[in-house]
């Protein structure tokens, strides 16, 4: 229990560093807010210049605390490997988490419900095609407004017949962004009360964000101007 | 002059009475008409300068006489009537043509007619009734059928939602209006316009002229309650949900267009001066001077009607460009919880004020 | 409520309208003035922007962020800048950052008037908008003695600015900020405490703090919910943590927490912090150049970032992926007004049709920022 203590010590200490003393004031225990708050003042006196120099907060989940720690996305990636295994594709979680889409739902609850997550906060979530003839990708930017802490979880689907478990019921904003990148790229959430296009009207063709989109050449009797190629 | 000289001084009155009478009303009938038009064009003057001025602009301007506008934009109005006549009259296919062409009429008058008891000073008045007071109250209610029949014929949900809006809301605005006249009939013991306002001559406390504002308490909030629904009648702000540009578009009247709306618009600006003249007359005097002996002859009567009737429409312009509007539930609480409770204890009070002091 | 009830009644509030604040369309279902159920449909101003985006170098890509959310334009363009800038890695001199700064808050508080501005009009109170509107063209007018445009500045470019400050620009900035702060009086006496406008406001459209969160809105909208959450200070960027300045929160003054008023009333203290914090960069800009850290071509390494900042309307973030190449390989922008109006739905049910007008009016929304 107190290495779980000593790392949310860091934690908060880490956010204190960077200007926010919310976190440490907010801390209901009145033993671990004094150990926080003797962390800060120690760490302010050591690395004065290192705390200066704080990037500002990066979504790409980078990790910064002090290396003998377990970065965030590590931490995340062995509870899920634990609870839902065989959902994480690649080993590398530096920088983001590949899921297969297997049971992504049941896993968006449980990084949402699980009190040292608590991501309650679905940032974004973005299309992405690699090229003309390979995958399609989901990728989801999430973050907690309790922990202060955020990550990237992608989930490469299938071009020719993209689904992904939708997580409307989780995140309600899941809704819009799921049916925006269903516009864009055809990608289906399966689960969604009302898959259909937002931004492009409703009978629109083709997948506009596509690598290999094509306009079709008039719609409802008006011609569809063209993309210039490039500005080179 | 009366309908009444006319018909006495007509050589053949006894003979042709029919003919004599509608001759009489007509020419009447005119100058009533006459002025509406000329105050109407003065008004939206008024109200256009007026809101300017509040909102930090200039509103319409011009070089000289005879250059776009006139000098100040005196030839605004002149220009918008003239543009709203030469335009293009619209009815929409689904509409009901019949109705959609009576509405604008039946409006216009239900305004108009109250005009045939306004006391404009002591000898120019339409219609001498007996029974003045109650005339205008009852017969100003003609308006509302009139945009029940704008909202339903114009085949629109919008127009339907202002009408019914506006139906409830001015329905509803008659009763403490009514309520606030008692009082005056039961502190003058006449209906009769004329008879109010003679009533109303004098001084009390050696300065304060005797209107029966400053009468008792009871009848100085009597004469807000009144102005207030009076206000609510004309469907202005902060009672126009009706007409609220914001969410209805202009709610009953949206599909219509040119000399039909003009209608709307001058029954609007008529309402306006019907209103604040039958507040003048039963709370302000009427065509007294307020200080007696001074401009006190007939003609000045015309004269202090009018001016004061013109203040009142100065203070509901500048309620329209000040207050934001109320939401049509918030409206009809303030008529039925606020207004109309207030309106039987006046009743009340005057009675018992009259009966231990007066 | 009542007892009897009718069929729903559908009503169209359409593309063309005087209050939806730009090409909205919504279906509403009432029963009779109550609403049950509002559905907006977006999409009238979609241009494509990201498709665009794929298709031009990285400075090109600066004047299509203007259009996007057009009223904080200046915000728009810094949130693409410093996103690039961390991508590539590169620092930009002192004196760039405080003229960002500077001229984001001020488009900060222009953007605030035309809202509180357009959101009297909704509730019918005619002058405080043409009020709001002549002291948002004072800002427009030292924008334009800045950079030539009222509105579209293509001002802040990857590495630095586009130009440097005029002759007596700070002086005309400090005097229009000491002309500007007495008229935030004259705003609350005239509107913001006034009892019909209260009544219009107050109580109506209540968010919930979770509700907030869980729709992803960001920003005043969020504040006015009561959590205290601002990317200036959370997650800084830039030089924000040079400077001294609140967090305004709704706190339920007139009503319940995160109702209309609420919202209202913090973005209208947001403009006397953004005057505070333009008055302190004022006072400790640095001399320097403007141009020298921009690069002659603009070739970021290969890699990805996902990088928030705050615009007037809340948590601007934009999604860069790169492939080494002068092309960026995909550009998301993530705007704040997109999940405010996903809210619409769910806040405004039960409440009346005037209500919905005002709901929607303090959302505050955008449509080139939702539709891209």
């Amino acid at each position: 229990m107190s290495e779980d203590q000593d790392k949310y010590i860091a934690e908060v200490v880490e956010k204190a560093l960077r200007g926010d003393m919310d976190a440490i004031n907010n801390i209901e225990d009145r033993v671990t807010r004094s150990k926080a708050k003797a962390a800060l003042i120690k760490a302010k006196r050591l690395s004065k210049t290192a705390a200066a120099e704080a990037a500002p907060a990066e979504e790409t989940a980078q990790t910064d605390t002090t290396p003998t720690e377990k970065s965030l996305n590590q931490k995340v990636a062995e509870a899920l490997a634990k609870k839902f295994s065989g959902s994480i594709d690649s080993e590398d979680v530096n920088e983001y988490i590949q899921l297969n889409g297997k049971n992504w739902f049941e896993i968006a609850q449980y990084l949402k419900d699980n009190p040292d997550l608590l991501f309650d906060s679905l940032q974004c979530i973005t299309g992405f095609d690699f090229g003309e003839g390979e995958a399609l990708e989901v990728r989801y930017n999430l973050h907690s407004m309790t922990h202060y802490h955020a990550i990237e979880i992608r989930i490469k689907t299938d071009r020719n017949d993209p689904k992904v478990p939708s997580v409307e019921q989780v995140w309600r904003i899941g809704d819009w962004f799921e049916r925006e990148t269903y516009d864009m790229y055809g990608i289906v959430f399966e689960g969604h009360h009302n898959m259909t296009r937002i931004l492009c009207p409703e009978d629109w063709e083709g997948w506009p964000l596509r690598k290999d989109y094509e306009t079709q050449e008039t719609y409802h009797g008006i011609i569809v101007p063209k993309v210039k190629e490039g500005w080179e | 002059m009366t309908v009444d000289n006319l018909i006495n001084w007509f050589p053949f009155g006894a003979e042709w009475p029919v003919i004599t009478f509608v001759t009489a009303v007509l020419i009447c009938a005119i100058p009533v008409f006459l002025f509406i038009a000329v105050y109407a064009l003065v008004a939206i003057y008024g109200e256009l300068k007026i809101s300017s001025f509040m909102q930090d602009k200039v509103g319409p301007m011009g070089q000289g006489v005879g250059l776009h506008a006139g000098k100040w934009g005196l030839l605004q109005p002149v220009a918008d009537a003239l543009k709203l006549i030469l335009k293009e009259d619209i009815i929409p296919e689904s509409a009901d043509k019949k109705l959609f062409i009576l509405a604008p009429f039946v409006v216009f008058v239900g305004a108009f007619i109250t005009f045939a008891a306004l006391p404009f000073s002591q000898e120019i008045i339409v219609a001498d009734m007996n029974i003045g007071v109650f005339y205008i109250l009852a017969v100003s209610s003609l308006g509302v059928i009139g945009i029940i029949l704008a909202g339903w014929s114009s085949n629109n949900k919008w127009s339907l939602y202002g009408a019914m809006r506006s139906a409830a809301q001015i329905i509803s605005y008659e009763i403490p209006a009514g309520l606030s006249i008692i009082p005056i009939v039961m502190l003058t013991g006449t209906l009769s316009m004329q008879g109010i306002i003679v009533s109303q001559q004098g001084i009390i406390w050696g300065f304060l002229p005797n209107w029966i504002i400053f009468n008792n308490p009871f009848t100085f909030i009597a004469f807000f309650i009144f102005f207030i629904s009076g206000v609510a009648e004309c469907n202005r702000t902060p009672f126009d949900i009706p007409e609220a540009e914001s969410e209805l578009v202009a709610g009953a009247f949206t599909e219509y267009s040119g000399m039909r709306y003009a209608f709307f618009f001058l029954s609007e600006y008529a309402n306006m001066f019907v209103v604040s003249g039958v507040a003048v007359a039963a709370f302000l005097g009427g065509w007294n001077s307020p200080i007696p002996g001074f401009m006190d002859s007939p003609s000045w009567g015309l004269f202090w009607f009018i001016g004061k009737s013109m203040s009142l429409i100065f203070l509901m312009i500048w309620f329209r460009w000040t207050f934001p509007r109320l939401r049509v539930d918030q409206l009809m609480s303030v008529c039925w919880k606020v207004l109309l409770p207030i309106s039987f204890v006046n009743i009340f009070g005057v009675g018992i004020w009259n009966l231990l002091v007066g | 409520m009542g007892v009897v009830h009718g069929d729903l009644m559908t009503l169209n509030i359409g593309p063309q309208h005087p209050s939806t604040h730009g090409v909205l369309r919504l279906k509403v279902k009432t029963d009779g003035e109550i609403v049950s159920e509002v559905e907006p449909y977006i999409g009238y101003l979609h241009r494509c922007f990201e498709k665009h985006c794929e298709n031009v170098t990285y400075d090109q890509v600066i004047p299509y962020t203007d259009r996007c959310d057009y009223i904080a334009s200046m915000n728009n363009n810094f949130g693409y800048a410093v996103a690039v800038e961390e991508l590539m890695k590169i620092k930009v001199p002192e004196r760039v950052e405080y003229i960002r700064v500077i001229v984001a808050e001020l488009n900060r508080i222009a953007s605030h008037l035309l809202a509180l501005g357009t959101y009297g009009l909704d509730v019918g109170a005619f002058t405080p908008f043409l009020y709001m509107f002549r002291d948002r063209e004072r800002i427009l007018d030292i924008f334009e003695a800045l950079c030539g445009a009222r509105l579209l500045y293509n001002y802040i470019w990857v590495g630095g600015v586009s130009h440097d400050f005029p002759n007596e620009f700070v002086e005309t900035v400090y005097s229009f900020l000491d002309y500007f702060e007495p008229k935030i009086k004259e705003y609350n006496e005239l509107l913001t405490y006034n009892k019909i406008f209260i009544e219009r406001t107050a109580d109506v459209g209540v968010m919930p703090p979770e509700v907030a969160i869980s729709y992803g809105v960001s920003g005043p909208n969020l504040r006015g919910s009561g959590v205290k959450w601002d990317i200036r200070k959370n997650e800084t960027y830039s030089i924000y943590e040079k400077f001294d300045f609140d967090i305004p929160v709704g706190s339920g003054i007139m009503g319940t927490v995160g109702d209309c008023w609420d919202r209202y009333y913090v973005r209208m203290q947001e403009m006397v912090q953004s005057a505070k914090i333009v008055r302190q960069a004022l006072k400790t800009i640095p001399a320097g150049n403007v141009h020298q850290a921009l690069p002659k071509k603009i070739r970021p390494p290969k890699g990805f970032i996902y990088k928030r900042t705050e615009s007037p309307r809340g948590d601007l973030a934009y999604y860069i992926v790169s492939d080494g190449s002068p092309i960026p390989f995909r550009l998301k922008m993530r705007s704040p007004a997109f999940t405010a109006l996903s809210v619409l739905g769910e806040i405004s049910q039960g409440w009346m049709m005037s209500d919905v007008i005002a709901i929607l009016g303090s959302l505050d929304i955008v449509l080139g920022e939702i539709d891209r």
